[in-house]
């Protein structure tokens, strides 16, 4: 009994955290947007379904098709906690990547299609 | 006196530009007060390049004026099935004998592409350049144009041949594009073969003479059409421009599904050319649609950023 007991502390001990917290740094976090309009939302949406939709979903509620795969939650993008980074914040995780989150800096060269895709990502809010 | 080949190639031109021109002209207004209007508004709008004019390097059996930006690696598999008129014998031609090209491609420099690949079909070797020369511009310049080459050299054994230049063929070709709203894209493009050694026939003199010319001129008419934010409609058109003596090549048109993820590009093509490399198709497509001779088939691309 008390073998299975320590076996499920050992399990649970190595389980990934899948909530890791994710802090950009200031001077990243810190960055304004400089795009803004329809057309700037109209790119984001379709940059969006190309590299983000497979893992993040349609709606960015993290439930694309690939999302099963990964080790690490691709987050809700229609929820508070995800809303209430500042543009920069977001803009550094797109671009450095973390785990399972792969960095865009050099798939996306263009800053401002990165911007587009936040200001889509902004309308997911629910 | 001009001759009548320039003055054809003088129609064409100006067929292309009127063609390339029309979402332009759409937009322009006709009262003088809002031409005016819309010109000082112009100056003041920043000009900007116009981007995803198309999502591949590829359209069907044609290049786009698009180049892949400065580090990109691009794998292409491009897959040709057989025609389909022999229907379920070998099951409408995807298991006839296909033709297969792998190759890759690098942008070492902004704008610039060079790629190579090897293809089934007579194990031809091509070695390719790609040049975007201007990029369309929002508010600017209304086209892109690109510059795409390629050499190619028959590998297959030396007694293929009777000298060595008879290995190599040459594809050059211009193409003109528009993105004409966000999802409408058309390009045109006029392109010259050259091959060093054709085929021949012996006339009734008993002279041996060429079959086909060396060099052909071939215009092109490609287009697509964004039926989703991933998937697009593709259509590809190739008039040959230059008339053989005997076995002058059939026009092409193809059809095609195009869908693109973030590093991948997916096409299923129906078409009637099947040789890949694009001078083969110029010069020895005997594939007449009207016959019902047309074939399926796929190209794939995946693209790594370095």
């Amino acid at each position: 009994m008390s073998s299975v007991a320590a076996l499920t502390i050992i399990c649970f001990s190595f389980k990934p955290d899948t909530k890791k917290q994710w802090i950009a740094p200031t001077s990243g976090a810190s960055k304004t947007n400089p795009q803004k309009g329809s057309e700037s939302i109209s790119n984001g949406k379709a940059l969006f379904a190309k590299h983000c939709q497979s893992c993040h979903g349609k709606t960015g509620k993290g439930d694309g098709l690939k999302a099963s795969e990964l080790k690490t939650e691709p987050g809700d993008f229609s929820k508070i906690i995800f809303q209430s980074q500042s543009d920069g914040s977001v803009f550094y995780k797109i671009s450095e990547g973390r785990d399972d989150m792969p960095s865009f800096k050099k798939k996306i060269s263009d800053a401002n299609d990165i911007w587009d895709i936040i200001n889509y990502v902004r309308t997911l809010k629910k | 006196m001009k001759s009548p080949h320039f003055l054809q190639l003088a129609n064409i031109c100006l067929l292309i530009t009127g063609l390339l021109s029309w979402g332009k002209i759409a937009a322009q207004t006709t009262n003088g007060d809002s031409v005016q209007n819309a010109n000082s508004a112009h100056v003041n709008e920043k000009k900007s390049p116009v981007k995803n004019t198309f999502e591949s390097n590829l359209i069907l059996d044609n290049q786009t004026v698009m180049v892949p930006q400065k580090g990109t690696l691009e794998f292409d598999i491009q897959h040709r099935f057989g025609i389909v008129n022999n229907g379920y014998t070998d099951f409408y031609g995807v298991f006839a004998p296909a033709i297969i090209r792998m190759g890759f491609e690098y942008v070492p420099v902004k704008n610039i592409q060079l790629g190579f690949g090897l293809c089934k079909d007579k194990m031809q070797l091509d070695f390719n350049v790609k040049y975007a020369i201007i990029n369309q511009q929002k508010n600017g310049i209304p086209v892109s144009v690109t510059y795409y080459g390629n050499i190619v050299i028959d590998t297959r054994s030396k007694s293929n041949f009777v000298s060595s230049g008879d290995r190599l063929s040459y594809f050059n070709q211009l193409l003109i594009a528009r993105k004409i709203d966000s999802k409408i894209s058309v390009q045109a493009a006029i392109s010259l073969s050259h091959f060093n050694n054709v085929p021949g026939y012996i006339d009734a003199d008993g002279v041996i003479r060429n079959s086909l010319q060396n060099d052909q001129f071939t215009l092109s008419f490609m287009g697509r059409y964004k039926l989703s934010e991933k998937m697009a409609f593709l259509v590809d058109y190739d008039q040959p421009l230059t008339q053989n003596a005997t076995n002058n090549p059939f026009p092409e048109l193809a059809f095609g599904l195009e869908i693109t993820t973030s590093s991948h590009c997916f096409q299923i093509i129906a078409g009637n050319s099947q040789y890949i490399l694009p001078q083969n198709n110029a010069l020895y497509n005997q594939n007449d649609l009207l016959k019902g001779q047309y074939l399926l088939g796929f190209n794939m691309t995946k693209l790594w950023s370095f």
